[in-house]
């Protein structure tokens, strides 16, 4: 089990160079570079800015500097911000879309996984098809429908929250309903689907033949299975909200990684879109070496060689 | 227990459901203001500026919403006036020119001073002035300084040569015996570097044989045009006349920058702790992506006159957001281009809030003019000629419909075009209601796909049908936005309906866009807006100036810019507009454009907030604005607010620092007059 | 032997499916509904235009018609803000949407169920490589990749059968580059298709049926597509049922970037966006796309849960 984790952990780093590589090649495919504006610059203007950043030198070298940048574990300036290096932005937004993130996975797990067992115990309930129904509507509403809907209702006639900013307490519960809301609509629908596929199968009939009580045939052999295809679903989830998600961050002004990222592309930040993207990856692979773990101690039929 | 979590969301849905339908039932008209009043309890503005700021260097920033806090922190020669956003004295009281236009001296304020209480002298100006130019710093906006003599040379690197000892001059015909003198304007130089060579070889082959065997000397900051007569003395020299050129000054570039501190910080220099400012105000917190506050100097020299302590900025992107904080009480002002265009008919009602005023910019398509099938006049006449521009209007409700391509917003070129365009339509044979009639006239349009050679069946109300026209390879390209979108697909309705010809659209995000329109790839036509740097017609039309011009049309005429270079030339007003106005026509009879309008401000204020203007440029000098408690005094009506209704207070403020100004030219003419009167007693 | 065999099983199979899936209400509603909304949006502009006289793009020439209209006898959703029908509209995106949606998540499905029970099933090394690469391509900025897609296929790069096959599906005008975006959506939406499938895969392969078939001596590809893959049907129907609103959102966000449908054209996630913005003061702009949408995405889940039932081998069991 430790040397499988170790393993995957060490291939974490080869990994990310992959990613980041790719990327890189990726911005010098992008047309359009960090300083084209409206105003088209005089060619010596260019030039300046060109010979400032060293744009001006072979491909090789660039890349080179990049990677060894990049091993170091600092990843420059912003080329769009001047004189803020890259670290700090990105430790400066982590925390917003952070916190907006866990809170709302934490309200989906909650909401979703309640509604989404009770809907696979009553199947074919008014529960199950009320239930499944709402998250149907919550999937159906995208979120730049639902947040500014939120906003009118909580805000702008009742006046109770803020519209937006990140002002305190107050001020999260509607991104974090608004992010949350899809989540658990997923989470719900899976984990019925899930549910209702080892409720039938083999081992549980044998665990209540055996008369094992309905709670720990629930609790502990059903259950256990029955969220599979939720914790699958968890290592992508949990990286992309700690990524924050742009649309809520749009909707609520929220200073969160998800909109600094997609602006640094339009903007062709190329350090820091490096720098977000080896983050990211490295956080998406290390969720997703999490949830390989927990397939073992959820199934005990899962082995890990 | 989940159960009862569901009857929550249960709640919460039928919630927004009931609040979904009755919006289109409630209706907010009854109330006099959009939302809520909430008067802040302090002298704090709250303010949406915009995307966040990219950087606090003035001479780094190119946009909108950094200018805007800038000129908050920065103090410069010149401020813009809170109305016209014409020059009014600022560090410098007062400033002359020699009668050939070429040399500009400012006379500073002996008060001045930066933010730790350090004075700003002539020499402060000079340093900021040459390292906006420095090619290191690699500013974007260094070519606003190129009218300074040598300030494109330093910037580019050129290097003088020098052959047998001499400087060689520009022009070789005025080689005189000793070689061209630097401090005169004209002498050669070259870029140095392999690229530079091959092209010069390539291109300019006079040149490249005059400069063999020569050797080189670097342009250096100490040519530039710019150098301290005295601590409050500064004199600025130009490569050729720019009467636009004291306006100029008021962009951010041309701060006042404390060199002491940016030497000493490096590239920390503008954290809060650090930064030294010249303006008004200095640097309190910035929290990027959240906001930023900056707080009264003491320092300041008008700080008497300075009324806000604090202004936060607020950086936003989405349109619709600002306008749900405004609405709620949570923000103050918000700045140009804010009120979403559908949303006119409900939010122009509130006549105390909103502004509509227009604006220093100009938004039309480009032609591709060398390629088919736009490289027809006709067929480029047509395509303008057949867009209704007054539906347009109708329909957008924040722009003003223009067949030409300097906005109307300066009162004086509006008179000297109105009379020069008469004159030349007249002797092409127009009339004046042709004049007109460029902003829609489909019976002409057809008339003129005829002309290009197309088969056209015509059709009623001067409408027709175009059965030939190639479109294959033709497109209508804009950037994505929103407001392109919808101006885009009106326009493509409007040339099916009159030609019978649908152009295919095609949106491109911002950055693809840009080389794809620069390079002139695009197939057909290019959606371009512009906005001016300063306040003069010159901002607009320079866009066509030069071969290599930036127009991304392919349109050029030696004739064009030897009009604008006589027009420039010319110190006096009204004669300098009429020649820039018989450009104008010349380019606008070629039609490499269609201009379609020229924006409106489109932005939103709180009655409490005064001295805030709707200006063409939306750049508010902070020091004109206050808060109002009094309900009494409140704004009102405030499409007037330029007019009747402007605050005396603020009126009178503007009127005592223009006088320093106006007191300097009446001493001088005086002066003059009392020259001449002694030589003619003589 | 075996073709004979794979005959029975097959007629049996579909045909109980079929008499399950008819006894299921629901699951009926949503496949009239479906058959409905793809009769609309297949011949629904060509009625509109015949009966009503209005189209999606046609921009009134009369001054005070360009503006957002509540619904009305010839505008029967009401109008967009450049006086544009909305209803015409709301079926002309629905030919986006719903092809958009189909061909995504089936591409998704196809893709995605292959590599995920691939890669379960046959463990170690071979599942540590290909779920690593399903992880880079999770990593790769997906905004870049699509603006560098649409660089390399700008203009004249497209290939002019691409060009001719989407004006053929578009129908009602030259929708471009409608083929890059189901490679674009493709990219993507199987990934975490492949992780769920995956994730069941590993926890099925060591129960006794997959033993029973491997000691029968079944082929590796027999046992992971005849009995892992239907065994997962559950969840992967589901999580296919949750990719078509995602995908359609996706397109939505394309269509900004310049990908997918270019205006005047519309689809249904671009009207629900332009919607929103005025919901404020002209509701039927949101409400109309809005509710279309949500009704198809609750017929295709009910169809979908009816098929998951219908289909279901442990369901035949009993």
């Amino acid at each position: 089990m430790w040397h499988f984790i170790l393993k995957r952990l060490l291939t974490i780093i080869p990994m990310a160079l992959i990613v980041v590589t790719v990327t890189w090649g990726l911005i010098r495919l992008a047309p359009g570079n960090f300083y084209s504006g409206e105003k088209k610059l005089p060619p010596a203007i260019e030039k300046n800015i060109r010979a400032k950043y060293g744009l001006d030198q072979p491909w090789y070298v660039q890349y080179g500097k990049v990677i060894g940048r990049i091993v170091r574990l600092d990843f420059g300036d912003s080329l769009k911000y001047e004189g803020q290096s890259v670290n700090t932005i990105i430790k400066r937004h982590l925390p917003y879309s952070a916190t907006i993130g866990i809170l709302a996975y934490l309200f989906a797990v909650v909401v979703g996984l309640s509604a989404g067992i009770i809907a696979a115990l009553k199947q074919n309930s008014g529960f199950d098809y009320g239930s499944m129904a709402l998250s149907m509507l919550g999937l159906s509403v995208p979120s730049f429908v639902m947040g500014p809907i939120l906003v009118l209702v909580f805000s702008l006639w009742l006046f109770i929250l803020p519209p937006a900013r990140f002002t305190g307490l107050s001020s999260l519960v509607l991104p974090v309903f608004t992010l949350g809301a899809i989540y658990a609509a997923y989470i719900a629908r899976m984990t019925r689907a899930g549910m209702l596929e080892i409720l039938r199968s083999d081992y549980i009939r044998t665990a209540r033949a055996k008369g094992l009580s309905e709670k720990t045939v629930l609790l502990k052999h059903a259950l256990r299975g029955g969220i599979i295809p939720v914790v699958s679903f968890t290592g992508p989830a949990l990286a992309s909200l700690l990524a924050g998600t742009v649309v809520v961050e749009r909707v609520f002004a929220i200073p969160g990684l998800g909109n600094m990222f997609v602006q640094s592309v339009f903007n062709r930040d190329e350090p820091l879109i490096l720098g977000v993207v080896a983050f990211l990856s490295i956080m998406l692979m290390v969720f997703n070496l999490i949830v390989d773990i927990s397939y073992g101690f959820l199934d005990p039929r899962i082995r890990y060689e | 227990m989940s159960q009862k979590i569901f009857c929550r969301i249960l709640t919460g849905i039928v919630l927004f459901s009931v609040g979904v339908v009755s919006i289109g039932c409630s209706n907010a008209g009854n109330s006099k203001y959009w939302g809520k009043i909430d008067v802040p309890k302090e002298d704090n503005l709250r303010y949406i500026t915009g995307s966040e700021p990219e950087s606090l260097d003035p001479q780094f920033v190119t946009g909108q919403p950094e200018a805007r806090i800038l000129i908050g922190l920065f103090d410069r020669l010149v401020e813009y006036h809170p109305k016209t956003m014409q020059p009014i004295p600022s560090l410098a009281s007062s400033w002359e020119t020699t009668p050939d236009g070429l040399v500009y001296t400012f006379h500073l304020r002996k008060d001045g001073k930066f933010s730790n209480g350090d004075p700003i002298k002539a020499k402060d100006f000079v340093w900021s002035f040459k390292r906006g130019l420095s090619p290191e710093l690699a500013s974007r906006y260094a070519f606003l300084g190129y009218d300074m003599k040598y300030g494109e040379e330093y910037n580019s690197g050129k290097s003088f040569v020098k052959k047998n000892g001499k400087f060689l001059p520009e022009d070789p015909a005025g080689a005189s015996l000793d070689g061209c003198d630097l401090s005169g304007p004209k002498c050669l130089a070259v870029v140095t570097d392999e690229e530079g060579m091959k092209e010069l070889k390539e291109n300019d082959k006079d040149t490249a044989s005059r400069i063999e065997g020569a050797e080189f000397v670097p342009v250096t900051a100490d040519n530039v045009g710019i150098s301290a007569v005295d601590d409050y003395t500064l004199k600025a020299t130009l490569k050729q006349p720019a009467p636009y050129f004291v306006g100029l000054l008021c962009h951010q570039f041309f701060s006042a920058l404390h060199q002491p501190s940016m030497d000493k910080f490096k590239k920390e220099w503008m954290k809060p702790e650090n930064i030294v400012t010249s303006g008004a105000y200095q640097l309190e917190s910035w929290d990027p992506y959240d906001q930023m506050t900056i707080a009264k100097s003491d320092k300041y020299w008008d700080a008497k006159n300075v009324k806000l302590n604090k202004i936060q900025f607020y950086p936003m992107d989405e349109q619709t957001t600002m306008m749900n904080i405004y609405k709620a009480g949570r923000v103050d002002a918000l700045y140009n281009h804010t009120v979403p265009a559908a949303w006119n008919d409900e939010i122009k009602k509130f006549k105390d809030e909103y502004l509509l005023h227009p604006e220093v910019t100009i938004e039309y398509y480009t032609f591709s003019i060398k390629k088919k099938p736009f490289d027809s006049i006709h067929v480029r006449r047509a395509f303008s000629l057949s867009v209704n521009r007054a539906n347009l209007e109708a329909f957008r409700k924040t722009i003003k419909q223009t067949a030409d391509f300097v906005p109307s917003i300066f009162p004086e070129y509006e008179k000297a075009r109105k009379k020069v365009f008469a004159e030349l339509a007249k002797k092409d044979g127009m009339t004046e209601k042709d004049l007109e009639a460029r902003l829609f006239d489909p019976a002409q349009a057809c008339k003129e796909m005829k002309e290009a050679g197309y088969s056209v069946t015509d059709g009623k109300d001067g409408k027709c049908k175009v059965s030939d026209f190639p479109l294959d390879g033709v497109e209508l390209t804009y950037n994505t936005a929103e407001s392109n979108k919808a101006v885009a697909e009106f326009v493509q309705s409007q040339w099916k309906q009159n030609l019978g010809i649908t152009i295919p659209l095609k949106n491109m995000e911002f950055k693809t866009f840009l080389p794809y329109r620069s390079a002139i790839e695009y197939k057909g036509m290019a959606r371009a807006g512009w906005v001016g740097d300063y306040m003069d017609p010159f901002t607009f039309l320079s866009q066509f100036y030069s071969p290599k011009n930036d127009s991304s049309t392919g349109w050029w005429n030696p004739k064009y810019d030897a009009l604008l270079d006589d027009a420039n030339k010319d110190l006096d007003p009204t004669s300098r507009f009429e020649k820039m106005a018989r450009a104008e026509y010349m380019m606008m009879m070629d039609q490499p454009v269609i201009p379609l309008g020229v924006a409106g401000t489109n932005w939103m204020k709180k009655p409490y907030v005064k001295g805030l203007y709707p200006n063409p440029g939306t750049m508010h000098p902070w020091k004109f604005v206050y808060i109002e408690r009094d309900p009494s005094k409140w704004d009102h009506d405030v499409d007037k607010i330029m007019t009747e209704q402007s605050d005396p207070a603020v009126d009178a403020q503007v009127a005592a620092l223009e006088k320093t100004q106006l007191d300097f030219e009446k001493s001088r003419t005086e002066l003059t007059k009392k020259e001449s009167g002694e030589k003619d007693a003589d | 032997m075996s073709d004979n065999k794979e005959f029975v099983k097959g007629t049996s199979l579909w045909k109980d499916a079929w008499r399950r899936l008819l006894k299921n209400k629901l699951a009926v509603f949503g496949l009239v509904v479906m058959i409905v909304m793809t009769i609309l949006v297949v011949f629904g502009p060509f009625l509109l235009l015949k009966i009503l006289g209005v189209d999606a793009t046609s921009v009134p020439d009369n001054q005070d018609l360009l503006k957002a209209i509540p619904p009305n006898a010839k505008h029967w959703m009401g109008t967009d803000d450049l006086g544009r029908d909305l209803f015409a509209r709301v079926i002309q995106g629905g030919r986006i949407s719903l092809m958009v949606g189909v061909i995504s998540t089936f591409v998704s499905l196809v893709v995605g169920v292959s590599y995920g029970a691939i890669a379960g099933y046959v463990g170690g090394r071979v599942d540590n490589f290909m779920m690593r690469l399903v992880d880079i391509f999770y990593s790769i900025p997906y905004i870049l990749l699509v603006i560098v897609l649409l660089e390399v296929f700008k203009g004249e790069n497209t290939p002019s059968i691409i060009t001719a096959v989407s004006e053929l599906f578009g129908g009602s005008g030259p929708l471009n580059q409608i083929f890059l975006l189901f490679f674009a959506l493709g990219l993507v939406s199987w990934l975490t298709m492949a992780r769920v499938v995956r994730g069941q895969v590993l926890s099925l392969k060591n129960q006794e049926f997959v033993m029973a078939a491997k000691a029968t001596g079944v082929s590796s590809f027999g046992i992971i597509f005849r009995h892992l893959v239907p065994n997962t049907l559950g969840p992967v129907i589901v999580y296919a049922t949750l990719t078509i609103p995602s995908v359609m959102l996706s397109e939505a966000f394309l269509s900004y970037l310049g990908m997918g449908v270019q205006a005047p054209y519309a689809s249904w996630g671009s009207l629900a966006a332009e919607g929103i913005k005025n919901i404020a003061i002209f509701p039927w702009q949101l409400i109309f796309p809005g509710v279309t949408m949500a009704l198809t995405l609750f017929s295709l889940n009910f169809l979908g849960d009816g098929l998951r039932d219908a289909l279901d081998p442990q369901t035949r069991k009993f």
